[in-house]
C-alpha cells in the first residue's frame, strides 16, 4: 500500500477533528454549553452523535473480518449490535433521562441512596471503560501498520495521545459536533468504496474467481461457532449495549423522554443503515481475499479490499477514505469513552475538579494503552464482544431492576454485581488461560453471558428480597420521577 | 433561561469547576399541584398503573422481537431445502441475517414509541382530571 496515501488520510482526519472541536468550541461557551449541551441537541445530530460514538473498531473494522472468517454465523454480531438499542429503548431510554442523573454511579446513588453502591458502581464503569478501549487502540495498531508501514504500537499511542490532548484542552467540549460528523465520515467511509467495488465488478467484468464461496457455509478460517455461542453472544450484545458507559451519557443531551425515546428510534435507523455494508465487505472479501483469513490479520478486509479490487488513483483514493475512516472511529469511540470514564474517576477520587478531570483523562488513556500495548488480539469483534458479556452481567441487572422494580436494595444490587463482575471476569480469564484444553467447558468458559447474565439477575434479586427493610426511603418519589411523563407544554398557572 | 443576550456581545464565560451530580428536570412546567396530586395515594395508584403498563409493553414487544429472531435459525434448520435456496444469488440465509432482521428491529422500536406515548398521555389525562 502507499505509504502517503496512509498518512494524508491519517493527518486529514486529525486535523478536521481538531477544526471542528475548536470551531465549536468557540459557539459553545456558556455553563450550560459545557455540560451536555444545554440539552438543546436536535434528535438527529443527537443521534448521528451517538452513532459516531458507539460505531468502533469493532464495528468498522471487525465485523466485515468475522465475516470473512466465519461467514453467515457473524451475521449476529451487526443484529446485536443493533438491536442493543432496541433493549436501550424499551427498557432505560425514557426513564434514565428522567432519572437526571449523568452518569451510571449518579443514577445508583439517586436510586440506591447508598454511596457504597455508587462506589462499586463507579469501579465496574472505569473497568468497563478501559476494556474497551484496549481493542479501539489495537485496531489502530493494525491500521496504522497497514496504512504506512510504521511499527504497530505507534498507531495505539498516536490515537491515546491526541484523544488525552483533546479531552483534557477541553476540546471535547463541542463533542456532540465532533461525534455527529465522525458518523457520517465513517458512514461515507464506508459505502462509497465497497458501492465502488461493486460498480467496477458489474461493469469491467471482474469475475468472481471460480473456486471462490463467497456464501460458503463452511467458514474459512476458524471452525465454525454453534448454536450455544451465538446465543450467548446475542445475550451478551442485545443486554451489555445498555450499560455502555459513554452511549447513557449522550442521553442527557435530550430534553425530556419522549425526545429520548425519538433519538433512540433515529439510531437504530442509522446503525441498520450503516452494517449492510461491513456485510457488503465481508461477502466480496470471501471471494477476492479468502487468503486474508488463514495468512494474514481479517480485520484489516475492509482497508485493503478497494485497492486490491481497484488500481491506480481511485483506489488510493478510496483507500484513503477507508483509513480515514477507521481512524475517525478510533478516535470517536475512545474519546467518549476516556470522557466518560475520567469523569467518574475525577468525581468519586478526586473531588470533582477540573484539575482531577485532566488527571483522570491522561490516566485513563495511559493505562489502556499500557494494556493494549502489552497484549495482543486477533480478533477486535470478538474481544469487544465479551466486555459487552461483562457489562450485561454487572450494570445491565442494576439498570434494569433499579428503573423497573421497586424492591431492589443497595445490598442486593452490590451482591449481583459482584457476581456477575466475578462470574463473567473469572470464566473469561479461565478459558483464556486454559486454552483447548477446557474441553468441553471449553464454549461456556469463552461466552459466558448466557449463564451469568440470569446468575447477576437472581443474585440481585435474592439478595434484595432478603434485605427488604434496606429500601430506600423515597422509593416512590424516585419510581414517579423515572417514570412520569414530562408536560408537554408549560401549562398556565391556576 | 436568563442568559443576556447583549446583541454583539457573546455570552459571559463562567468557570466551571465540578461536574454536577444531578441535571436539572427538563423545564418544562412541573406545577406544585402535580407534584401532590402523584404523592396522594390516588396519584400513586396512578403512578403504579403506568409504570406496570410500560413494562407490560417492552417485554411484550421485546419478547415477540427475540421469538421470531430466534425463529429465523429454527426456520432454518428445519426447513429443508431453505439453507439452499437463493435469490438472485445470493442464499436465504444472508439475506435474512443480513438484511431482513433490520426492518424487524426499526418497526418493533416505531411500535413501541407510538404505544408508549399514548400510555403517557394517557396518564397524563388521568392525573390532570384529578388535580
Amino acid at each position: 500500500m502507499n505509504a502517503g496515501v496512509g498518512y494524508a488520510a491519517i493527518i486529514g482526519v486529525f486535523a478536521v477533528t481538531a477544526l471542528i472541536g475548536f470551531y465549536g468550541l468557540r459557539i459553545s461557551r456558556t455553563t450550560e454549553d459545557f455540560y451536555v449541551a444545554s440539552r438543546t441537541v436536535r434528535p438527529w445530530w443527537n443521534a448521528s452523535a451517538i452513532g459516531g460514538e458507539y460505531l468502533s473498531a469493532a464495528s468498522f473494522l471487525g465485523v466485515a473480518g468475522l465475516i470473512l472468517i466465519s461467514g453467515a454465523d457473524a451475521l449476529w454480531f451487526p443484529i446485536g449490535y443493533t438491536a442493543g438499542y432496541l433493549m436501550l429503548l424499551l427498557f432505560v431510554a425514557a426513564p434514565l433521562r428522567r432519572s437526571g442523573a449523568y452518569t451510571i454511579p449518579d443514577f445508583t446513588e439517586a436510586r440506591l441512596e447508598s454511596p457504597a453502591a455508587r462506589r462499586i458502581t463507579s469501579l465496574l464503569v472505569v473497568l468497563v471503560g478501559w476494556l474497551y478501549i484496549v481493542p479501539q487502540l489495537q485496531g489502530a495498531a493494525l491500521t496504522i501498520r497497514i496504512a504506512t508501514g510504521l511499527p504497530p504500537w505507534v498507531g495505539s499511542v498516536a490515537v491515546a495521545v491526541v484523544v488525552c490532548i483533546t479531552v483534557v484542552t477541553g476540546g471535547m467540549r463541542s463533542i456532540t459536533f465532533v461525534q455527529a460528523f465522525q458518523f457520517w465520515l465513517k458512514l461515507t467511509a464506508i459505502a462509497v468504496p465497497i458501492v465502488f467495488v461493486l460498480i467496477v465488478m458489474a461493469n469491467s467484468g471482474l469475475t468472481v474467481p471460480a473456486v471462490a464461496e463467497p456464501f460458503a457455509a463452511e467458514p474459512v478460517g476458524s471452525p465454525t461457532a454453534g448454536a450455544y455461542r451465538n446465543i450467548s453472544l446475542v445475550i451478551a450484545l442485545l443486554f451489555g449495549t445498555l450499560g455502555l458507559p459513554h452511549v447513557l451519557v449522550r442521553f442527557y443531551t435530550n430534553p425530556d423522554g419522549p425526545s429520548a425515546r425519538r433519538t433512540t428510534l433515529i439510531v437504530l435507523g442509522l446503525l441498520s443503515v450503516f452494517y449492510l455494508f461491513p456485510t457488503l465487505y465481508g461477502v466480496v472479501g470471501r471471494a477476492f481475499m479468502p487468503d486474508l483469513a488463514t495468512s494474514g490479520s481479517p480485520d484489516a478486509l475492509v482497508l485493503l479490499l478497494p485497492g486490491r479490487l481497484i488500481p491506480g488513483l481511485a483506489g488510493d483514493a478510496l483507500t484513503a477514505l477507508v483509513i480515514a475512516g477507521a481512524f475517525a472511529a478510533f478516535l470517536s469511540t475512545t474519546s467518549g469513552l476516556v470522557v466518560s470514564v475520567a469523569g467518574v474517576i475525577s468525581q468519586d477520587m478526586l473531588g470533582g475538579r477540573v484539575r482531577g478531570f485532566r488527571l483522570a483523562a491522561v490516566f485513563s488513556s495511559l493505562v489502556p494503552l499500557g494494556v493494549a500495548l502489552l497484549t495482543d488480539t486477533t480478533q477486535l469483534a470478538g474481544s469487544v464482544g465479551l466486555v459487552f458479556a461483562f457489562t450485561a452481567s454487572t450494570i445491565c441487572p442494576l439498570l434494569l431492576l433499579g428503573i423497573w422494580w421497586r424492591g431492589l436494595t443497595d445490598a442486593g444490587a452490590i451482591a449481583g454485581m459482584l457476581a456477575g463482575a466475578i462470574l463473567c471476569g473469572g470464566s473469561i480469564m479461565l478459558s483464556r488461560a486454559l486454552g483447548a484444553e477446557a474441553g468441553p467447558m471449553g464454549d461456556l468458559l469463552a461466552q459466558p453471558a448466557a449463564w451469568s447474565v440470569p446468575a447477576a439477575f437472581a443474585v440481585m434479586i435474592g439478595v434484595s428480597l432478603m434485605t427488604k427493610n434496606r429500601r430506600p426511603a423515597g422509593i416512590t418519589t424516585i419510581m414517579t420521577r423515572l417514570h412520569a411523563p414530562e408536560r408537554p407544554v408549560p401549562a398556565p398557572n391556576r | 433561561m436568563s442568559r443576556e443576550d447583549a446583541p454583539g456581545q457573546p455570552p459571559k464565560r463562567v468557570r466551571v469547576t465540578a461536574p454536577r451530580s444531578q441535571a436539572s428536570r427538563a423545564p418544562s412546567g412541573y406545577p406544585v399541584a402535580r407534584e401532590v396530586a402523584e404523592q396522594s395515594e390516588v396519584g400513586q395508584v396512578f403512578v403504579r398503573s403506568l409504570i406496570r403498563s410500560q413494562l407490560r409493553l417492552a417485554v411484550v414487544v421485546a419478547v415477540g422481537f427475540l421469538l421470531v429472531l430466534l425463529a429465523f435459525p429454527l426456520l432454518l434448520a428445519w426447513v429443508p431445502g431453505l439453507n439452499r435456496a437463493e435469490f438472485l444469488g445470493v442464499p436465504f440465509v444472508w439475506l435474512l441475517l443480513g438484511v431482513g432482521v433490520y426492518p424487524l428491529i426499526g418497526l418493533s422500536a416505531w411500535l413501541y414509541v407510538r404505544t408508549a406515548s399514548r400510555n403517557e398521555a394517557r396518564y397524563l389525562d388521568l392525573v390532570e382530571e384529578d388535580e
